[in-house]
């Protein structure tokens, strides 16, 4: 095994808390952030603690003001289906809503770092997604939320709390399964402000965010070989990069990751950018299984690109052109180790924030590093390696034992299986000369039935070992091959292991939006409704068609703005084509069985008389 | 032994063939659609004799004629299409799918809120089909070799 000389190393025996320094991330954040990394201790100090009864109570069990970490952890029973929880802002009057609201509109421009948007996430979904959209922001009436004035509230303490304690902490834990080394970066937010101040899917109090840092040990050096980013839509091997990635991994000094948080969410990313977040909305089974169908005849028998029309857009804001925090930048980290011996870690299993009794959980708090929000251990917690799909993967130097030991194991196999084919082919060969013998005797039927039976059992054996013989040949070779490249040092593609690679948008694509594009996007909405009404109120016997028409002229007058006319009219042309055949089956069946039925025996007769004619 | 020449022209496949002859039916049943009205107000016998608009709203003189115009325009533009459509132009595909997406939908709204013109729908739902086919798309420029759009 050659030694990784391009890697950053340090020395295995160093503590815990230099390993964590010594690769700890560079994290840059968007313009307009509000949130920084922030230490748990001063939130549960300002917060108080809660529970939500299964018979709908909320009932208080520590005061604001009287909460320590201590009390946080204190044995309390509760009844199954309970929800115990932090509340970091308390429910608010209208007036002290008016009033916080206010004060934040002060702070922000007293600050003056704001957020733009630029190119709005509208216009980069077509006017399905965004009618979808207007129903999903309809939902909250009937969802729990947060409101935006609690998250005006938490934006003021997290900025009165910081200039008290300029610090920004992160927690650290190291662990060591497997030949593995991982180095876990938890990072803790006052608020998840992502939906009222960026757009985005939710809001919620405080925000769990982790990295995660693979190294393995050589020659008494601990050298780095993978980072994985926790992220909601990604799991498993899509989560991690390799270290010698260097369009997807950045670095800064060799040895710290570069991270773009998404703006509001924290979202960890590799790339800088803006990342489309798609939600899809949870449809009922039977819905989902039409659907399937549904695409099956559009892209499989009519040969038509997928339409992902359920899908919601949100934007996810990475620019990270906002504060920097990390190794050489004018902010630093300030590292807390955690482990399992941490009590607010391992003895609070309840939510970090607000239980806003959202059915769907994206506006409840999460829960710490070690839990899920309904109590049960965190993947990312007890299985790390697992987490990033890392447990099938050995570490470099290990690598090239395994493969020895797989293919010495493999030519043990195949001088087994060498020495006995012919030996077991032989012996078929022999009974099956027995059995031939048996022929013409009925008063052998009984011994040439279980022969029979016998031979059929060893042909099936010698079958297959033949099979494994030629399998084991294959596997071989490529197991050989793989040994030599890893001898070498050479290492395959980085991004093999990878299915779904997170993307930001295209920015040439985002350029092509002129702001007609963006104006349609914006009011589009609000004119179809206005058609509609107009249509009920001007022509309402004709409700119906009127809808399906102006529904029609709107998508075709988007597709021309965003430059998807041909495929658009294709589509729709060929949506009436099935709606019209339907209509004309439902009519002409009797006509159209019988033209079909003719059609069918002409063209028989003609291949049958074509054969018989030569 | 004689070599035959391979053609540098695109090989139009049967269901071109089938559009271009849907095109002439619709052109056809357009055609009838301009004469209908006029001879019904007797405007070839007679000519022009009433007043076409009265107040805001047509007579039905006019409204005759108004309809009659609109099944001419698209007469010659079916013709028009016809023409692009043989000489296997991209422009006439795109043509075709609006103008048969137009056609479709007058067609549905005729069927659910007055009389369905059965013949023209069926005519057009073999266009639309037939314009969908891989091959024929691939003819007309609208996908690639390898199945994707343009």
């Amino acid at each position: 095994m050659v030694p990784a000389s391009d890697r950053p190393t340090t020395p295995a025996s160093s503590s815990d808390l230099e390993l964590l320094r010594s690769f700890e991330p560079v994290v840059c954040y968007t313009k307009g952030e509000r949130f920084y990394p922030t230490d748990v201790e001063g939130y549960i100090k300002e917060s108080s603690l809660w529970e939500h009864h299964p018979d709908g109570r909320d009932e208080i069990l520590v005061r604001q003001g009287q909460l320590t970490p201590e009390k946080l952890v204190e044995p309390r029973p509760a009844e199954f289906g309970a929800v115990r929880y932090i509340r970091f802002v308390e429910a608010l009057s209208l007036a002290e809503s008016a009033r916080v609201l206010a004060d934040q509109l002060i702070l922000r421009r007293k600050t003056g770092e704001t957020f733009h948007a630029g190119i709005g996430r509208l216009a980069r979904g077509g006017i399905l997604p965004r009618l979808l959209d207007g129903l999903f922001s309809l939902s909250f009436l009937l969802r729990g939320k947060v409101s935006a004035a609690s998250a005006a509230a938490a934006e003021l303490d997290y900025h009165e709390s910081f200039s008290q304690d300029r610090k920004y902490p992160y927690y650290g834990r190291v662990v060591r399964q497997n030949g593995w080394i991982m180095l876990q970066y938890w990072f803790f937010f006052y608020f998840n402000n992502w939906r009222s101040g960026f757009h985005g899917v939710n809001d919620h109090e405080s925000d769990w965010e982790m990295v995660t840092i693979y190294l393995y040990e050589q020659e008494g050096q601990l050298v780095p070989e993978w980072a994985a980013f926790a992220s909601h839509d990604f799991k498993g091997d899509d989560l991690r990069r390799r270290w010698d990635d260097d369009d997807e991994l950045k670095k800064q000094a060799q040895s710290h990751p570069v991270i773009f948080a998404g703006a509001g969410s924290h979202a960890s990313y590799f790339r800088r950018g803006e990342y489309q977040a798609e939600v899809d909305p949870t449809l009922p089974g039977w819905m989902s299984g039409l659907i399937n169908t549904w695409n099956k005849l559009w892209t499989g028998t009519l040969g038509q690109s997928a339409i992902n029309t359920f899908h919601i857009p949100f934007v996810d804001f990475a620019r990270g052109d906002g504060l920097r925090i990390g190794h050489g930048e004018h902010q630093t980290w300030s590292p807390v180790l955690i482990d399992e011996t941490t009590p607010w870690v391992s003895q609070y299993r309840g939510l970090w924030g607000l239980f806003a009794r959202d059915p769907i959980s994206g506006e409840n708090a999460p829960a710490g590093p070690m839990y899920n929000r309904d109590g049960s251990p965190r993947g990312s917690w007890y299985d790390p390696l697992g987490f990033a799909g890392l447990d099938k993967v050995a570490p470099p130097p290990q690598l090239g034992q395994m493969l020895a030991d797989n293919c010495e194991r493999i030519t043990r196999q195949q001088e087994e299986l060498g020495n006995s084919i012919p030996r077991k082919a032989a012996e078929l060969q022999e009974k099956g000369a027995r059995l031939k013998g048996m022929e013409g005797n009925p008063h052998l039927a009984k011994q040439y039935l279980a022969l029979e039976k016998e031979i059929n059992t060893l042909a099936a054996e010698v079958r297959a070992h033949r099979r494994q013989l030629q399998e084991n040949t294959a596997l071989l070779e490529g197991l050989t091959r793989q040994l030599e490249r890893t001898r070498a040092g050479e290492k395959d593609d980085p991004r093999a292991h990878i299915r779904n690679l997170a993307v930001p948008d295209d920015p040439s694509q985002v350029l092509r939006f002129d702001r007609a594009a963006e104006t349609w996007a914006a009011v589009s909405l609000s004119l179809l409704l206005f058609a509609v009404a107009a249509l009920i109120f001007f022509a309402p016997g004709y409700t119906w068609a009127g809808l399906g028409v102006i529904l029609l002229l709107f998508v075709v007058a988007e597709s021309f703005l965003r430059g998807a006319f041909v495929q658009t009219v294709g589509r729709i042309t060929l949506l009436l084509a099935m709606i019209s055949s339907l209509i004309l089956f439902f009519h002409f069946w009797k006509w159209i069985i019988v033209f079909t039925l003719l059609a069918m025996g002409v063209s028989l007769m003609v291949n049958r008389l074509r054969e018989l004619t030569g | 032994m004689a070599r035959r020449k391979k053609s540098d022209k695109k090989k139009r496949p049967i269901a071109v063939s089938v559009i271009a002859l849907a095109i002439v039916f619709l052109f056809l049943i357009r055609l009838y659609q301009v004469y209908e009205p006029l001879i019904r107000n007797n405007v070839f016998r007679q000519g022009i004799t009433g007043s076409l608009i009265s107040g805001w709203k047509l007579t039905t003189l006019g409204g005759a004629m108004l309809s009659s115009a609109t099944y001419l325009v698209l007469s010659l533009t079916g013709i028009v299409v016809l023409v692009g459509f043989l000489r296997l132009r991209r422009w006439s595909w795109v043509l075709l799918m609006a103008w048969t997406g137009v056609s479709l939908t007058i067609s549905l709204v005729d069927y659910f809120y007055s009389q369905a013109n059965f013949a023209v729908m069926a005519s057009n739902v073999i266009i639309a089909f037939a314009l969908n086919i891989a091959e024929v798309q691939r003819i007309y420029g609208i996908r690639r070799e390898d199945g994707s759009s343009l």
